[in-house]
């Protein structure tokens, strides 16, 4: 059994970050998921026949969720000081890590919710609408991406 | 040492974390569930005024809810196992101090993901039950929305167990 190398407390910033992760992009998926549905279930009184096809932005808000998993476990399963020495720098760069893909997560979270709720009651009254409530859910996957490639980067450099 | 956080926090005994994040996983979790089961039963009750068909049905909401406690609780019992009693000259080692970070973390996890999934599984359930009341072929539908809720709890739980207790390091705990 190899000894503990690095620093004591570094492992309690890593572990905060795993967590900010994994609970920051849960608190987006939540508000997203939740928005969306509620104008679906609105929405779905009028017209039933549409619903199938307004759950999309329910999709994209549980996607989020997956986000902050893997990061998560990513950063868990780096902190492992008897294998690899974990040093402040280390515990450091996991929590801003996780915290850039939690935050970014929960933004994106409350725009998919926000724009979804809007866009599922227009589409009922107006079918066209359907792609450009689809592109404006999409445009706020990148804002997470840039958060989950921080991540990476910051990783590399460990 | 230098003088950082890391100076405030060796002086914390690691008991404190892991005692707080077991009480953490557990007390939020049911606070998530109770908030969901409120919100849900409240719309239920009312709506079924009206249409009294639907509280059969309705209760998977309720389930669901509940489920995310129940997550709680087991998470709990076991980061509690995890948990024992070392002599005191190794309460401030560095295997004791990353062993009680990690249950606190898990804790946090655990407890702030079900918080979350419980008040979205809510609402959804709510609308849910109102929507069926008036339309009952929107049930199932809104339901499948519910599931995509409830798996939030799930991921928390995932991470919780999956990544913080697999090491050996936490056999040799606080």
């Amino acid at each position: 059994m190899s000894t503990f190398s690095g620093d004591e407390t570094a492992p309690f910033f890593g572990f905060l970050g795993a967590a900010a992760a994994l609970v920051f992009s849960c608190m987006g998926a939540a508000y997203g998921t939740a928005k969306s549905g509620v104008g679906v279930a609105s929405m779905g009184v009028m017209r039933p026949e549409l619903v199938m096809k307004s759950i999309v932005p329910v999709v994209m808000a549980g996607v989020l969720g997956i986000y902050g998993l893997i990061i998560a476990v990513i950063i868990s399963t780096g902190i492992n000081p008897k294998a690899k020495s974990y040093y402040l720098f280390d515990g450091y760069a996991h929590l801003s890590s996780g915290l850039a893909c939690g935050l970014a997560g929960l933004s994106a979270g409350m725009a998919i919710g926000i724009v979804g709720d809007a866009g599922v009651r227009a589409n009922a009254q107006q079918p066209k609408l359907f792609l450009v409530n689809l592109g404006q859910t999409k445009i706020r996957w990148p804002r997470d991406f840039a958060g989950n490639n921080s991540v990476i980067l910051l990783q590399e450099q460990l | 040492m230098s003088s950082s956080w890391s100076r405030a926090l060796t002086q914390i005994s690691p008991y404190t974390f892991a005692s707080i994040g077991i009480a953490i996983s557990i007390g939020v979790s049911v606070l998530g569930a109770a908030w969901g089961i409120y919100i849900t039963g409240s719309s239920l009750i009312g709506a079924a005024i009206k249409a009294p068909r639907i509280t059969s049905k309705n209760l998977i909401s309720v389930i669901f809810c509940e489920a995310v406690a129940i997550y709680g609780v087991i998470v709990a019992i076991i980061l509690q196992t995890k948990l024992e009693s070392v002599p005191s000259s190794k309460i401030y080692d560095p295997e004791s101090l990353r062993a009680g970070y990690a249950i606190f973390a898990s804790g946090i996890i655990v407890g702030f993901a079900n918080l979350m999934c419980g008040l979205c599984v809510g609402i959804i359930g709510s609308s849910c039950a109102l929507s069926d009341a008036q339309n009952s072929t929107l049930f199932v539908k809104i339901l499948v929305i519910e599931i995509f809720g409830s798996a939030l709890g799930l991921f928390g739980v995932i991470v919780a167990c999956a990544a913080h207790l697999d090491h050996n390091q936490i056999i040799s705990c606080c």
